[in-house]
């Protein structure tokens, strides 16, 4: 189809063009995001949702979408393993509390513009620290060492009063609730804003050159060292690039969600959590990463949600009061995490078109 | 320099006691199955829970408890791995992901079985014993001794399996050579669940132990995994006695860091990841050179 048959067709015709174009995944996770938006709209409407929690779920969904993008940079782009997404979270949110808080050990109290940058500069740093001697690891080797490194920033954290105040954390980091009249929308908004623009840079990136030669880094990095090219260097970058966005998540949780940050949310859990939503999304995939950002919230906030409304029906509340939520969600998590490895390890959306200029796909027709 | 403590020494010994049963099976899967196990360290933890349901709410003797409870980490180690990593054709980076869902599963019953508190064996033997103190002047209780005895008595009864007993001679041929030992009739699927009941069952009874060192959680068996990889990697993927060397130096490591000058006692498991990390960098077959006697 070209451009102009596409201009001359009527509205209704054009959609049902753009949807007959669809890819089968597409199609379903369009419907299913269709549905449970709509769900959530009418649980909004009814009552049982109130607005305000939404707008806050939403907020929560994009920052958790920023570190699936990230790690979908290392992992989808590239084929880095890297589990310490949380560490870098946690840089990012440690360099914007310790140098923006009243009650920081630093007590610099600067404009929040400084964590940002303490936070990229101080990522980008680890990061680098991490990669020059890990990255030629092999994949399951990767794991460990990573994680080793994650609990190390953790151990760190906890331990050193002096600057991170320890396990009690470092509260009064200044919120955008200080500065507007609507904190929760002008959070989601901002949030809403860092994701469009993180992912319209992303899939720029992996239109480029650069973004090629990642993939065939993934696929074969022989092949990309036969054809000249500095795979070490693609790799690092890669590697910086992911965890920069996963400290940018951490800055904005500090200032967007929560105005506290103590060690316990670096537990490594959350990078898994991460990395389930990248799995379920589809490696490799932006949009991918996006639906398994809106996901990983979805499986951690259902359980709680779903036994409050239970414990409503008086016939089963007394069976339902049994249940702790915190295991649930663990059993959840983890036959979602079994299932998907077994038997969808592509994801909802795997990358496929994606790869591909849309103008060339239009060329082709 | 750093000074001779005999009770650090002593201390050190309880927990590598319970590291060298922890990673004796995290080793064996490793190598066997292909991938780094993330569900064994909540493996101990069942079996320490298994032992408390048996010994608290059943009220058997505590040994019966240690026994039942190394039979179920044996039945829910080969359970899983004919249920979830089998049927499973995958990488061993799918693989380690599956065994985090694993994880969060078998945590999962725990926190929703025996609640999320901490929790104790109620058999006693935590006073010092008079003797040690008088003799070796180091504070040591009946736990302390029986967790390193039954240690040695676990880790003997392995090598004179592995050693003098066709199972464990196949275990051996099968772990050099899975192909070459088929062909030569070995039944290799038995030798893998075979290590799957020995991994589950070691891992079982230092998931007791470590909850009579210390407290029985949901978590106890997590929080330890790391230290597990540390001593499997710096022992050498694969090899049974690695394990064992990996895990007595790595919980000496861990125990004797008050005597290391320059590094705060509170970073002592950071010591046993930056040597994890280390070891990987430098010789990832770990210190034995690899499975030369698995």
């Amino acid at each position: 189809m070209t451009d102009g048959q596409s201009f001359l067709q009527s509205p209704i015709g054009a959609t049902r063009g753009w949807w007959d174009d669809l890819e089968t995944e597409e199609r379903n996770t369009i419907v299913g995001l269709a549905v449970f938006g709509g769900l959530l709209l009418a649980a909004t409407a009814v009552g049982i949702l109130n607005p305000t929690y939404l707008l806050y779920l939403l907020t929560l969904a994009g920052m958790f979408t920023l570190m699936t993008l990230g790690l979908n940079v290392q992992w989808g782009y590239t084929g880095l393993v890297n589990f310490s997404v949380i560490a870098f979270w946690g840089i990012g949110a440690y360099s914007a509390a310790m140098v923006t808080a009243e009650r920081s050990p630093l007590g610099w109290e600067l404009h929040p513009v400084w964590g940002v940058v303490v936070a990229v500069v101080a990522s980008a740093l680890l990061a680098t620290l991490i990669a020059v001697p890990t990255l030629r690891l092999r994949a399951d080797y990767l794991a460990i060492a990573t994680l080793g490194f994650a609990e190390i920033v953790r151990m760190v954290i906890n331990n050193e009063r002096a600057y991170t105040n320890g396990s009690a954390g470092i509260p009064g980091i200044p919120s955008v609730a200080e500065w507007v009249e609507s904190p929760d929308l002008v959070s989601f908004l901002t949030i809403a804003l860092l994701v469009a623009v993180v992912y319209l840079v992303l899939r720029r990136a992996q239109l480029s050159p650069w973004g090629r030669v990642q993939r065939t880094i993934r696929a074969d990095e022989d092949l990309a060292q036969a054809l000249g090219k500095n795979t070490f260097r693609f790799k690092l970058q890669s590697f910086v690039l992911g965890s920069v966005i996963m400290a940018l998540a951490g800055v904005a949780y500090v200032h967007l969600i929560t105005p506290l940050i103590t060690p316990t949310g670096l537990e490594p859990i959350r990078t898994f959590y991460v990395w389930i939503g990248i799995i379920l999304g589809g490696s490799g995939s932006n949009r991918g990463a996006v639906v398994g950002g809106l996901t990983i919230v979805a499986i951690r906030q259902a359980p709680s949600f779903i036994r409050n409304q239970l414990l409503n029906v008086p016939a089963i509340a007394p069976y339902v009061s049994e249940i702790n939520v915190g295991a649930l969600r663990l059993f959840l998590v983890g036959v979602l995490v079994i299932l998907i490895v077994r038997y969808r390890s592509s994801g909802l959306l795997p990358p496929k078109r994606e790869h591909i200029w849309s103008k060339t796909l239009e060329d082709r027709s | 320099m750093v000074d001779f403590d005999p009770q650090l020494v002593a201390d050190g010994l309880v927990y590598s006691s319970i590291i060298v049963l922890g990673s004796i099976g995290l080793s064996l899967v490793y190598d066997i199955a292909d991938f780094p196990n993330f569900a064994h360290g909540d493996l101990m933890a069942v079996g320490a829970f298994g032992a408390l349901a048996v010994h608290g709410s059943l009220g058997f003797p505590f040994p019966v408890a240690v026994v039942t409870g190394m039979v179920i980490g044996a039945v829910v180690a080969v359970l899983t791995n004919r249920v979830v990593f089998e049927p499973m054709d995958a990488g061993p980076l799918e693989l380690l992901i599956a065994s985090i869902g694993v994880a969060l599963i078998y945590r999962a019953a725990l926190m929703q079985r025996f609640g999320t508190e901490s929790q104790s064996y109620d058999v006693g033997g935590q006073a010092p014993i008079d003797a040690a103190q008088e003799t070796l002047g180091i504070a040591i209780n009946v736990r302390a001794v029986a967790i390193i005895a039954v240690t040695l008595v676990l880790v003997g009864a392995l090598h004179a399996m592995l050693q003098y007993t066709s199972l464990g001679r196949q275990m051996r041929a099968t772990s050099a050579n899975p192909s070459l030992a088929r062909v030569s009739g070995i039944r290799t699927d038995r030798v893998v669940t075979a290590m799957w009941v020995i991994g589950g069952a070691l891992a079982a009874a230092g998931g007791v132990f470590l909850g009579l060192h210390t407290l029985i959680r949901p978590r106890m068996g997590f929080d330890i995994l790391l230290v597990l990889f540390a001593a499997v990697i710096l022992g050498g993927i694969g090899s049974v006695y690695g394990a064992m060397a990996g895990g007595l130096v790595i919980g000496m490591v861990h125990e004797l860091t008050p005597a290391i000058p320059v590094v705060p006692t509170r970073y002592n498991t950071a010591i046993a990841f930056v040597i994890m990390i280390l070891i990987l960098l430098v010789q990832p077959s770990g210190i034995a050179g690899g499975k030369t006697s698995a």
